[in-house]
């Protein structure tokens, strides 16, 4: 079947405006010109129709968005292109971090202040009060570094956890899937190394980090759902294991 | 205030990119961060393949750190991203040279769904979101471009002609014979063009690659 095309001069005439008609763009006059020849023209009217959904519809579409390892790889290809310039420490969450140890500082500084003059003792008290704040902006930009090497102590002791369940158990999977399931903790190790060394490289970067704790978080998945797996197999419930294995290949 | 907003804005978009110019990765990470989203969903629709999508927004961007120093600024920053990122596509496209495997490639990359042979949307019903994916990506490249960039993503004529280095008039074009031809895949029709693409819906010489700075 052909696509239904104009059939009349008025047809042809109007074809190239209903798209101004779709986005808005007709001034009054040659609108209801338009919509004239549409009121009596079913093959244009149905056209038009036709041309307004799709563009609802595709202006609707949802956005997709690339995994965060991405970044991570421009960057290692970044990095090994190139010497890796002299980066500024003060960025990031070093800044926030910064400007709190301020506004702390600034808050102990007016509280020194609206408590006026002191005796002498207190006076020396209070002056010893702003290195030892210096000092806890400090601390608190290695307690950030702390608290990432923290968590990614705690995702690692999790993982090895659960990889030894995994190893103990895995008899009972079915040898395609332990070896999808193997393909899938193969290339999330991958994104794991290539985060590390995106963070090695740039040890401030928030995408890096992020590509990191997103990697390691969808290994904990996995694994917790192949131990689910093993265990609804031992149970000997398909539809249990027909239902994760179908979630698995989702992820 | 938007007079305002737009300066400052302007402002920051300069500066970032002066940053970038002298190898700051921290701006050239916020850079990556404020304009990725977009420009995936300009490049995951062009190829139809998250995989393709991904490694394409990789080499944009390492494009984008090697030549930020032949940015002029003559255009927003985000324009002359998009032209990057639409000729990066389309010289994908061509050397693929594959156009239907990339339609297959598509639909299989859609929660795993096999191709749909052929919709026959009727007026009567509404249009299925998946069967819209599946014909956008069976569009010949140059029209598709100028569809995602104006139907999908949003942007005025002037902005499309602007960021694929064509006249507005080209864009209005293009745009029109998407449309059309979206609609007769959509209703299962076949048209002169789908039987036998010809060079110009493949690319002339024009379109093919799109205009750079």
């Amino acid at each position: 079947m052909e696509t239904r095309r104009p059939t009349t001069t008025a047809c042809e005439f109007v074809a190239p405006f209903l798209d101004d008609l779709i986005d808005d763009g007709l001034d009054q006059a040659a609108r209801q010109q338009l919509d004239t020849h549409l009121a009596g023209c079913e093959s244009c009217r149905r056209l038009a129709d036709d041309l307004r959904e799709i563009r609802r519809q595709s202006s609707a579409l949802p956005p997709h968005a690339p995994r965060p390892e991405v970044w991570t790889r421009i960057a290692k290809q970044l990095a090994a292109e190139a010497p890796i310039r002299p980066r500024t420490f003060w960025t990031g969450t070093r800044v926030v971090l910064a400007m709190a140890a301020v506004m702390l500082l600034s808050v102990v500084t007016s509280f020194v202040i609206l408590r006026g003059p002191q005796p002498a003792t207190q006076s020396a008290d209070a002056g010893r009060t702003s290195p030892s704040v210096h000092a806890s902006a400090a601390t608190t930009v290695k307690d950030v570094d702390e608290h990432l090497r923290v968590a990614d102590a705690n995702y690692q002791q999790a993982i090895s956890g659960l990889e030894k369940i995994v190893a103990a158990d895995q008899a009972v999977l079915d040898p395609a899937v332990a070896a999808t399931l193997q393909k899938n903790i193969g290339i999330i190790d991958q994104a794991i190394r290539e985060s590390r060394d995106a963070i090695a490289s740039q040890p401030t970067s928030q995408l890096a980090q992020t590509s990191l704790f997103d990697a390691l978080r969808q290994k904990v998945a996995v694994l917790e759902d192949t131990i689910a797996l093993i265990n609804v197999m031992r149970k000997g419930d398909q539809a249990g294991a027909a239902k994760i294995i179908g979630g698995l290949r989702k992820s | 205030m938007i007079s305002s907003n737009k300066t400052e804005a302007d402002h920051t978009e300069r500066d970032l990119v002066a940053r970038c110019r002298r190898g700051e990765m921290v701006a050239f990470e916020e850079l990556y961060r404020r304009h990725s989203g977009r420009l995936y969903n300009v490049v995951y629709r062009m190829t139809g393949s998250a995989a393709d999508a991904e490694d394409l927004l990789q080499d944009v961007f390492l494009q984008v750190y090697r030549r930020i120093d032949s940015y002029r600024g003559e255009a927003a920053l985000g324009t002359w991203l998009y032209r990057l990122a639409v000729n990066t596509c389309l010289d994908h496209l061509r050397s693929r040279q594959g156009h239907q495997r990339k339609v297959t490639d598509f639909i299989e990359d859609i929660e795993g769904l096999e191709p749909v042979a052929s919709p026959s949307w009727r007026p009567d019903r509404a249009l299925d979101r998946m069967d819209l994916e599946w014909a956008i990506a069976k569009l010949p490249p140059s029209y598709r471009s100028a569809f995602v960039l104006h139907d999908v993503e949003g942007h005025e004529h002037h902005e499309v002609a602007e960021m694929l280095g064509i006249a507005e008039g080209t864009s209005k074009s293009l745009l029109h014979k998407a449309r059309i031809r979206l609609r007769a895949f959509l209703r299962g029709e076949r048209t002169e063009g789908d039987r036998r693409p010809s060079a110009a819906a493949l690319g002339t010489p024009a379109t093919s690659r799109l205009g750079e700075q």
